[in-house]
């Protein structure tokens, strides 16, 4: 008689343990939902409270990616890399600690905190747990490189057991087509103007042209004349302020150009290309 | 006599299992609110407490509703939520202060001024906070101010000390006068500016109207008519430029002064939570 | 690895600590959002305008225009100021009248020609522009807006 109420009871506490359980995967199933259905907000408040019954922490890792993922997608990365690494700490496997830390590299790749992203991404490619994944881990250094505006080295990188020939071409076309920010500076050192005309900027370079040597004839002139003063107020005032802009301005057509490349680039990446972003 | 058993104990754990597992219960909304409430996650936790609410009647909810309206700053819900708490409740008297509160952030002024006055006349547990809301908004906005030691009365002797003084630069601000700056730039050009305290500029402005002064007298001298006359263009630009310059410089010393007013009794407020009381819900 | 966890325990405390202060991410309802990849161009890029909406347009537009064209563009970056002196010029005139606009323009000369004290004394405007706007000098005390020193401008 005792036995049989004995294991009656156990029963029920089984089932009151695994229907509690069941309520968890059901709450999470919900959360799921709203987050597949681009509802961050709300997905995040049911997380939230999947996490606050979860006394046995079962979802925590699941969760707390949700949640950075979550996060990530309303561009809200400071929170969702505090998530990620609340994930990273909740994980209980390596899969899980590596998942944890690409996303982290990813959001960072987005923030631009670029060097963080480099920092996650090589810690993860010197350990050796992570072999079989050198691959993805180096997908998401040479995305980084993309960022850091590196796009040679970002070729190479997805050039590396032909990783990715469609980006690693991509990034190659882009540097071909990148001005030498200093060829541009150095040469209207040499010439004014000619850094100009290299970044195709012809008026610019052809004013700058004149202007120098209008002010170098005038600065000139003026000691050959003996006017000391006015030759020093003129190589002032006029020669050195046209000299130096000229080559400030040769530097800084260089740098617009090629954000101008870059961005065009970077614009393609993000709604055109097709294979997995950061 | 098992099946007995067996029925009994599950009209005995029913209810704790259903306690247990339903974390959509009104309890566990509640409990999960309290959570987010305490995180410092308010609108979430808002939204708890409204579906809360829908079952269940509690004015205390209700008051925590308003509560984190006011602390995410959104001083219309927060009214309108504070206000829905009447005087049968225990926490009535506490709506009321944040409701003044709530009144001074949204520059409401003559509400403020009649929730006040009616706070502090109707001898509540905060007549004294509404008082001290009440002086130092006056300090903040009002011209007409009352007699020092009365409006002192009300506080705490080192809110006294700091209250002092701002009533003092509320009396006699360390203004500079537009007036003075412009006549001593005509005098000594850039003097104005030194006045106002742009020591700099002053400077500057002197060099650079006496030399353009100089070169026109020095180029007149030497028989140079236009020169001369560009010179005493510019010098003459650079001279009512600084005369001009000196009177704004006295208004922007002003501005200042107007700000850091402002902005040090605004930090005083904050710092002092609006003179609303602290509450315990997240001991 | 018993450090490691340790260390990770204690990352995860103050994560959850910074986590409630800065939960002020969600004190408002947000959407998805997709930031755009590009970097921003922060060069300058000159408003040629040559439109006349008032007699003293007809002089001063030409004149601006034309210093921008043939002077500005090609001298450097010399002005320590946003607005630069010669759109505060156009600025000041548009603002009041060509007489109170070219007083306000050599008082800012003088401000330009001072070195000393700059920091303390204006706000900063992206990455080495001091702030000095126009509403500040056209003593219509009702448009001064005092800004704190250190803040940094983002129009």
């Amino acid at each position: 008689m005792i036995f049989v109420n004995k294991k009656i009871l156990v029963i029920i506490l089984i089932a009151i343990a695994n229907l509690h359980s069941q309520t968890l995967k059901d709450q999470f199933s919900y959360a799921n939902e709203l987050f597949n259905e681009g509802k961050y907000f709300d997905a995040i408040t049911e997380f939230k409270r999947l996490q606050f019954f979860d006394s046995e922490n079962q979802f925590s890792f699941q969760s707390n990616i949700l949640i950075g993922k979550s996060y990530k997608a309303g561009a809200k990365f400071d929170d969702a890399i505090k998530y990620f690494t609340l994930a990273e700490i909740s994980s209980r496997n390596d899969e899980e600690y590596f998942n944890s830390n690409i996303l982290k590299a990813r959001t960072n790749i987005l923030r631009r905190t670029n060097h963080q992203a480099e920092r996650i991404l090589n810690e993860l490619l010197v350990d050796t747990k992570f072999k079989s994944k050198e691959n993805e881990i180096k997908y998401w250094l040479g995305w980084n490189l993309i960022f850091l505006d590196e796009w040679k080295k970002a070729s190479k990188i997805f050039l590396e057991n032909n990783l990715d020939t469609t980006l690693s071409n991509l990034c190659i076309s882009v540097d071909d087509k990148m001005y030498s920010v200093n060829f541009a500076k150095y040469s209207s050192y040499v010439i004014p103007g000619f850094g100009q005309f290299y970044t195709g900027e012809y008026v610019s370079g052809l004013l700058s042209l004149s202007w120098n040597v209008f002010a170098g004839y005038l600065t000139v002139n003026s000691f050959i004349e003996d006017r000391v003063f006015d030759g020093i107020i003129t190589a002032n005032f006029l020669s050195m302020r046209f000299y130096s802009g000229n080559t400030q301005n040769a530097e800084k057509f260089a740098l617009q150009k090629n954000l101008e490349i870059s961005n065009k680039a970077l614009n393609y990446l993000q709604f055109q290309f097709k294979g997995e972003k950061p | 006599m098992s099946n007995k058993i067996f029925f009994l104990l599950v009209v005995i754990l029913f209810p704790i299992y259903g306690q247990q597992i339903d974390i959509h219960s009104p309890k566990n909304i509640k409990k999960f609110a309290d959570f987010l409430f305490c995180d410092k996650d308010y609108l979430r936790a808002i939204d708890e407490y409204k579906k809360y609410l829908e079952v269940v009647n509690n004015d205390t909810i209700r008051f925590k509703i308003a509560l984190g309206y006011s602390l995410i700053n959104d001083q219309s819900n927060a009214l309108q939520e504070f206000s829905s708490i009447n005087n049968s409740s225990a926490l009535y008297e506490q709506s009321r202060i944040e409701v003044l509160k709530s009144l001074s952030l949204s520059k409401s002024d003559s509400a403020f001024y009649l929730l006040a006055n009616n706070l502090i006349n109707s001898k509540s547990q905060f007549s004294n906070n509404a008082q001290r809301l009440l002086n130092t908004s006056i300090l903040l906005n009002e011209n007409e101010l009352p007699d020092k030691n009365k409006f002192l009365i009300p506080f705490e002797s080192d809110d006294k000390l700091l209250l002092g003084n701002y009533y003092d630069l509320k009396i006699n601000p360390p203004y500079k006068s537009e007036t003075v700056a412009g006549i001593l730039s005509a005098i000594i050009p850039g003097s104005g500016k030194i006045y106002t305290e742009d020591y700099g500029d002053g400077i500057t402005a002197f060099l650079l109207t006496g030399l353009f002064t100089y070169l026109a007298y020095t180029n007149f001298e030497n028989d140079h008519q236009t020169r001369g006359w560009i010179f005493t263009a510019l010098g003459a630009g650079f001279y009512a430029g600084n005369v001009y310059g000196s009177v704004a410089s006295a208004q922007i010393f002003n501005a200042k002064v107007n700000f850091d007013f402002e902005n040090g009794l605004k930090l005083f407020l904050e710092d002092k939570n609006f003179f609303t009381p602290a509450y315990d819900f997240c001991k | 690895m018993i450090i490691n966890k340790f260390i990770l325990v204690l990352i995860s405390l103050f994560i959850q600590l910074s986590i409630s202060v800065y939960s002020q991410t969600d004190w408002v309802r947000w959407e998805k959002s997709d930031p755009t990849y590009q970097k921003k161009d922060t060069h300058l890029n000159r408003d040629f305008d040559l439109s006349i909406q008032s007699v003293s347009d007809v002089i001063v537009k030409p004149l601006i225009n034309a210093y921008w064209f043939f002077v500005s563009d090609v001298d450097g970056a010399n002005c320590p100021f946003h607005p630069s002196c010669s759109s505060f010029l156009v600025q000041s005139i548009k603002e009041t009248n060509p007489f109170k606009g070219t007083l306000m323009f050599f008082d800012r000369f003088t401000r330009d020609t001072n070195v000393f004290g700059r920091l303390e004394h204006y706000p900063r405007y992206g990455n080495n522009h001091f702030y000095d706007p126009i509403s500040l000098y056209t003593l219509d005390k009702e448009k001064i807006k005092i800004i704190p020193t250190n803040t940094f401008i983002n129009e």
